[in-house]
């Protein structure tokens, strides 16, 4: 469906959780060589330092720092009204900053040029109801400047991924609101962009649509593309999203892989009995130990630990009747984060 | 293509698939009939002298002119008035503005797109009103060519006003202006005739002041001039007191010094629409 990047865009590193780390240093992590990174120099997707937007006496945005990097899938989760579309606005130019900078592939976020490259799915997607959905994506071809000979194949090429095959020729006025989406959506993969920022891109598709645009989404991954998912659906971006940002109240909270996002530490059940004497002041050090019924529950110990503390407590001479571990949901942290900010 | 142009391709496409164009051609052909209709009659009416017919003839042709400047500036503060501010409400704009765009280029093209419309129809409408007058009572206005100018001149700043005016208020408001704007304006030019013609300053001076701030009614009398015969101008002043002060009468054509302000005019307040909608935010 999707013809696969050319090398000159690397696979995604490893990523580091935002932390009290001076933000220059940050980005030179970003921009420092990664195992599996073909260009060392290239830079990041997405990149904001401290970006403001104030509308009148609201702080819609409040010192907004956070990198994308190039081939990712990057969330932006918040609730509603964090300040997720004020940002995504922001970095293409349809807002100005009140104070801050935002760098958007290599160049100032809203420069016109560089738009060529980006793929854009507004969070209110409308289009000129007068024309059919192929004026539409043709309108598209023609703003992009796409070479005109491939104007049709490209238009077929993006009705058919978004499941309007059969209805190119009908008008967009007609059209029901989650088949806007899909035109947007197909609108805004046009000329393979490097970078598609989809602000809530499922929000008026049924559970089939969802699906369907997961793996669209995974499409762009695989060729490459960035995708800049703004979302507050948390199952998209457990799904599909290599790191993520968590923001609210126009700042960001968290940033991170899922992993890093969820925590390391979770919650190990055991069932253990012939366990004498003080048995436990050797295993402290797995976590914090608790009984609960018939069970002992060791709370802040890490996943990879859980092989060696079941080795220590047949050490002691323990018989082990069941290990349960239990890990944290990206939901549970999510709202443990909105409790915390 | 550039992308003003591209902009400017989808604005007229616009008014041709919402049906504008045909439904103002179709009234507008029906009104140029129904005037042939009279005119036909007027110039073979028995009961009236020939002389009055060459007074009378001119007098009917700016009338009807003056309802289809009225169109052609009513229709442009139509048109002009939804071409930003909906765009902005309903969020058409942002997948466009999104693009290898740049805003100027977007106001340009839009402008650019309109403009073509009123200039069609004023000079389609203007034309024919004329040729079918010539037709049926062989009278025919000095300079045609003139007059369809003024009528477009007329429609583009008022077109240009509203547009600018589009990048910052609603739709509503901005239709409402703009039509309040240049019936003010008309009304500033009664004004000024008047005091013009009763030697009363005041008056005159509010009429000038009117004619600079809002250049319609200005544009309007240059097309009046080019409708009025060779003696006609000298035999109305002869005729009735106070003529000057009639606003369906021109005794001088706009000057070179008006239009070069008038020009000016268009380009500060395109420049102004072009700055306003760069700095909106969407």
């Amino acid at each position: 469906m999707w013809p696969a990047r050319s090398a000159d865009q690397p696979a995604s590193g490893p990523s580091s959780v935002a932390s009290s780390v001076p933000l220059l240093e940050r980005a030179a992590d970003v921009l420092a060589p990664a195992p599996g990174e073909a260009d060392p120099f290239v830079s990041p997707a997405i990149h904001t330092i401290d970006l403001r937007k104030e509308y009148r006496r609201t702080v819609a945005l409040d010192a907004l720092s956070m990198t994308v990097r190039r081939g990712e899938i990057f969330g932006f989760l918040g609730p509603n009204g964090a300040g997720k579309t004020t940002a995504v606005k922001l970095l293409l130019g349809l807002v100005h900053p009140t104070a801050g900078e935002a760098m958007v592939l290599g160049a100032p976020a809203g420069d016109v040029e560089t738009r060529r490259r980006i793929g854009y799915l507004p969070e209110l997607f409308r289009f000129q109801g007068w024309l059919t959905a192929r004026e539409v994506l043709l309108l598209h071809c023609r703003l992009v400047k796409l070479p005109s000979g491939r104007w049709p194949v490209l238009v077929s090429e993006a009705l058919s991924t978004v499941g309007l095959s059969d209805r190119g020729d009908d008008k967009v006025g007609g059209f029901s609101k989650g088949m806007q989406q899909r035109l947007g959506l197909g609108v805004a993969l046009l000329g393979d962009p490097e970078l598609v920022v989809l602000d809530e891109p499922t929000s008026a598709l049924d559970p089939v649509g969802r699906h369907h645009v997961r793996e669209i989404i995974g499409a762009l991954r695989s060729r490459g593309t960035t995708v800049f998912l703004n979302t507050h659906l948390l199952e998209e971006v457990e799904h599909i999203c290599d790191r993520a940002a968590v923001i609210d109240k126009g700042q960001t909270i968290a940033t991170g892989t899922l992993a890093e996002l969820v925590g390391k530490q979770s919650v190990v059940r055991l069932q253990v009995s012939g366990l004498e004497g003080r048995w436990w002041e050797g295993l402290r050090g797995f976590g914090t130990w608790t009984a609960e019924g018939g069970w002992f529950v060791v709370t802040g110990i890490e996943a990879t630990d859980v092989p060696d503390l079941v080795q220590a407590v047949v050490t002691l001479g323990g018989r082990i009747g069941a290990v349960v571990p239990e890990h944290k949901s990206l939901e549970d942290r999510f709202l443990e984060l909105l409790g915390e900010s | 293509m550039s992308p003003t142009l591209v902009i400017m391709r989808l604005t007229v496409r616009e008014a041709v698939r919402r049906k504008l164009v045909l439904v103002l051609l179709l009234l507008s052909l029906a009104m140029v009939g129904l005037s042939g209709w009279g005119f036909d009659r007027l110039a073979h009416t028995r009961s009236v002298t020939s002389g009055e017919v060459q007074i009378a003839l001119p007098q009917a042709l700016i009338l009807f002119m003056f309802m289809f400047s009225f169109v052609v500036a009513l229709s442009a503060s139509a048109i002009a008035s939804p071409a930003v501010s909906a765009e902005i409400e309903s969020g058409v704009l942002q997948t466009v503005a999104t693009r290898p765009i740049r805003r100027s280029e977007i106001l340009i093209g839009k402008w650019l797109g309109l403009a073509l419309l009123v200039a069609a129809y004023a000079v389609v409408v203007s034309v024919l009103e004329m040729l079918v007058v010539d037709a049926v009572s062989g009278f025919l206005p000095p300079d045609p060519a003139a007059v369809a100018g003024y009528l477009f001149a007329e429609g583009a700043v008022l077109l240009t006003l509203v547009l600018a005016i589009s990048t910052r208020l609603s739709t509503l408001a901005t239709g409402v202006l703009g039509v309040a704007l240049f019936g003010s304006a008309w009304l500033g030019g009664v004004v000024g005739a008047l005091g013009t013609a009763f030697k009363i300053s005041a008056l005159r001076t509010v009429g000038e002041v009117v004619r600079y701030l809002l250049p319609t009614d200005g544009l309007w009398h240059g097309a009046i001039y080019y409708l009025e015969p060779s003696g006609f101008i000298s035999q109305r002043l002869a005729a009735e007191v106070g003529a000057g002060g009639n606003p369906f009468f021109a005794t001088a054509p706009p000057s070179w010094l008006y239009l070069l302000y008038a020009a000016i005019w268009w380009l500060a307040v395109l420049g102004v629409g072009i700055v306003s909608f760069a700095r909106r935010e969407l």
